[in-house]
């Protein structure tokens, strides 16, 4: 039935637009909008505005470094198939490529390679940055329902927000449309600034020397470390750089919680984890209500404690060491104990690792945006940032790069977006006339149409 | 250089250095006056085979030295990455018991000159216990990188500003750590040329021992029957997930896969399970589950990702006290099954999956 109506829709768009805009079934083929990205986003409109952005700024966009042993890879807002293993022998090619070409998106390796344009298999590997992405796609965030949407292929259920990792008829195919907000941008620098401090503090990285951190253009920050040390790094040495990051594996027992430990000063003031869980827990108590603490399931000791000598708990967390604090507030059942460290630790780790992506990270083949060109489901630039100055960096200004004339757009649907200092929206099923910037990022998520 | 300490630590440059010197070639070997180095590299690795490390035997240090490389050349002759492994941890054990006797300049000796590790020398407290070490983390990362003990996970490590800080064993550990890879990577080199008869005896023995305790040092192949119920918890995740069609990620995928392959089910089978639950393209299926098993591409077979790796990318789930003892999911099969076997009588273990 769906497959059929799909067809339906193709052949009849293309014999006359009205008959199916006026018809019955009008209404129900809205429903359908989400599967025919071909129809909206007026991709031609939108090549044309990228392809002058590039004539005009190609020149400003630096090459990666050490260009001639990268990969780099590009789509086209038509074709689906990416055009990869594409070398460079210098920034000047880069640029006369991108104003040739104007791809939707370019992207180039994170690695090193002896020859980049081969085959996979003939590339000859020599290293990699350390990336780190951090897109708020993974992220579950109360504002999803506000702006994203998913149908399932399959019964054609809609709903708001994430997919279900199943859907009611037991599939698992969906289409999704998601956008984006302050929200969830805010969210992705927040996680961006809890990396750069672990990658700083405990690492050693300077902002000066190592640290690359771009704006993704979309919905989160990408984080290169560009150092000759990290650059032969294998994929186990890379996992382990994960798991510090997102505090995987942490047993207590090494960050000071030890029953039996031998004594210590308190780890508030201690560099690295001991520190960063020490702050989770004392924020964590002292702002938690006894529902809460109770709501954790803990030992009959320690949750009464918690809440009734929560002073206390927090001076000695101050004062002392963890041990001390562990005998003082915690009773006596050792295997008690590690079970209740595990709920609670459990929650400071999550406040205190950055979210990133593992599978990003750990992958020494990969294909990352290229800094400073533009992206294709925002139209926004991607954008390499100091990272001094990341709190200040406002996305919603500084990555929109279309400046004109104002275009006239149909949208279908559009949630309320800031650009610069206006907001606009929320759009529903409306003709609107729009800044060119604002025009470019609906189209671009597809989501409106050029009408004259 | 001493000689007694390159007998103790033979894979230092310098040792290395003295023992080309001597110049000493394959015949040679075959010469009743060298029968004392052979019965001693023999000896070697039947230690490692039996006992899982080697005794340091000083006495004699020169023919402690020139047994080395002969015993490295007999355990690539066996050809078996198994013995490679198990006796490349023995030679790294005995030079650790060495490396905790030594003063801490020897350590620095060796770290800094054989391994380039930026090592140096601080002065901190933690948890009331001192660190006088500081290794950088790219090192430590290197040289840790086989031990898969929860204490040495980078994340339960102090690291500031670069460096991890150490104790003194842990110092020596870590040396440990590397030689056990320059071991392994020095006998898996696999050679291959007509051997003099005395050499040849030595090899039979070593392999008549090494049969002898495959069992019992856990060499042992896995079952031919693919049995369901020896899976880990992360596979049973990962194929209850698939069956009820739960959207899975590549990793999942791919750890799936390949233990599936590496288990013994046919690629037909798997085939089938995939395109049977999911509406992937069989073609396409079929030709990732190829590329996997080594029969397609760069024909290199793969094998499920090491635990750690699953534990990073969310995989690992329910644990059990099995995993606490394995860093392998296929390890946790072996065991398992075992076990499963030992409780079944033979009548009714038809635990296959054969759709
Ligand atoms: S420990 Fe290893 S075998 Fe056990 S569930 Fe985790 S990944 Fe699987
Ligand atoms: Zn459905
Ligand atoms: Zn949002």
């Amino acid at each position: 039935m769906l497959l059929n109506l799909k067809k339906m829709v193709q052949t009849l768009s293309i014999i006359n637009i009205q008959i199916i805009y006026f018809s019955p079934i009008f209404k129900l083929l809205c429903a359908l909008k989400l599967d025919m990205e071909s129809d909206w986003g007026s991709t031609k409109f939108v090549v044309e505005q990228f392809s002058k952005w590039y004539r005009n700024n190609a020149k400003t966009i630096p090459a990666p470094t050490e260009i001639k042993l990268r990969e780099f890879a590009f789509l086209t807002f038509e074709g689906r198939t990416m055009f990869r293993h594409i070398s460079f022998k210098d920034e000047v090619v880069l640029h006369r490529y991108l104003i040739d070409n104007a791809p939707a998106n370019s992207y180039h390796s994170s690695s090193y390679y002896k020859h980049p344009d081969y085959d996979m298999n003939e590339k000859g590997w020599i290293g990699a940055d350390l990336v780190f992405d951090i897109d708020a796609d993974h992220f579950n965030l109360p504002c999803q329902t506000e702006h994203d949407k998913w149908l399932c292929r399959n019964c054609g259920k809609t709903g708001v927000g994430k997919p279900p990792e199943l859907c009611e008829c037991g599939k698992a195919q969906f289409q999704t449309e998601t956008w984006l907000c302050e929200k969830c941008l805010q969210a992705a620098k927040n996680e961006t600034q809890k990396l750069l401090d672990i990658l700083i503090q405990d690492f050693g990285f300077t902002t000066k020397n190592d640290l690359v951190v771009n704006f993704s253009g979309n919905r989160g920050y990408h984080v290169h470390v560009r150092n000759k040390n990290v650059r032969y790094f294998d994929q186990s040495s890379r996992r382990e750089i994960v798991d510090y990051i997102l505090g995987t594996g942490i047993k207590p027992e090494y960050i000071g919680f030890n029953p039996k430990g031998h004594g210590g000063r308190s780890i508030l003031g201690d560099e690295g984890w001991r520190g960063r869980v020490g702050k989770a827990l004392y924020d964590f108590v002292d702002d938690s209500s006894s529902e809460t603490i109770k709501s954790l399931n803990l030992s009959r000791t320690l949750t009464q404690n918690l809440i009734n000598k929560k002073s206390e708990f927090l001076i000695a967390l101050q004062n002392n060491h963890p041990s001390f604090i562990l005998k003082k507030f915690a009773g006596r059942d050792e295997e008690r104990i590690i079970t209740d460290l595990d709920t609670i630790l459990k929650i400071a780790i999550k406040q205190q690792s950055a979210d990133i992506d593992t599978v990003v990270t750990t992958d020494i083949h990969r294909l990352i945006r290229l800094p400073n060109t533009l992206h294709g489901k925002t139209g926004w630039q991607t954008q390499t940032i100091n990272p001094e100055n990341i709190s200040d960096y406002d996305p919603f200004t500084n990555a929109i790069v279309f400046k004109g004339e104002e275009v006239k757009l149909f949208v279908r649907w559009a949630p309320k977006i800031r650009i610069g200092d206006t907001t606009y929206g929320e759009y529903n099923e409306e003709k609107v006339t729009l800044p060119l910037a604002v025009a470019i990022f609906l189209l671009c998520k597809k989501g409106a149409r050029v009408i004259n | 250089m001493l000689e007694r300490d390159a007998a103790k630590y033979p894979f230092l440059k310098e040792a290395v250095r003295l023992v080309d010197a001597l110049n000493i070639q394959l015949n040679d070997l075959a010469d009743p006056s060298f029968s004392k180095i052979l019965d001693r590299a023999t000896e070697r690795v039947t230690e490692a085979i039996i006992e899982g490390v080697v005794e340091a035997k000083l006495e004699d240090y020169m023919t402690e030295l020139l047994s080395y490389p002969v015993a490295s050349m007999l355990v690539s002759l066996k050809g078996d990455s198994f013995l490679d492994r198990r006796y490349a941890l023995a030679e790294a054990v005995r030079i650790y018991f060495l490396l905790m006797k030594e003063d801490s300049k020897t350590l620095f000796d060796i770290a800094i000159n054989e391994f380039n590790w930026d090592l140096q020398n601080t002065k901190e407290n933690y948890d009331g216990q001192t660190y006088p070490f500081k290794l950088f983390f790219n090192n430590y990362l290197h040289s840790s990188s086989i031990f898969h003990e929860d204490k040495w996970k980078l994340v339960n490590r102090i690291l500031k500003n670069g460096y991890v800080l150490l104790q003194q064993n842990e110092v020596a550990r870590l040396i440990q750590g590397e030689v056990e890879m320059l071991i392994r990577e020095r006998v898996s080199n696999r050679v291959n040329f007509d051997l003099p008869s005395p050499i040849k005896l030595k090899l039979e023995e070593i392999s008549k021992i090494f049969e002898e305790n495959r069992r019992k040092i856990g060499a042992e192949d896995l079952p031919l029957e693919v049995i369901r119920e020896a899976f880990p918890p992360c596979m049973t995740y990962c194929l209850e997930g698939l069956l009820s069609g739960r959207r899975a990620s590549h990793m999942e995928r791919f750890a799936l896969t390949s233990f599936l392959i590496n288990v013994g089910m046919p690629i037909e089978s798997i085939v089938d399970l995939y395109v049977s639950v999911t509406d992937f393209d069989e073609a396409l299926t079929r030709y990732q589950i190829e590329h996997i098993a080594g029969l397609k591409g760069n024909k290199t077979r793969y094998t499920p990702p090491l635990c750690d790796t699953l534990r990073t990318h969310g995989i690992c789930r329910n644990k059990d006290e099995i995993c606490e003892r394995i860093k392998h999911p296929l390890n946790y099969y072996r065991i398992k099954a075992k076990r499963v076997i030992a409780s079944q009588p033979k009548e009714n273990g038809t635990n296959i999956i054969n759709n």
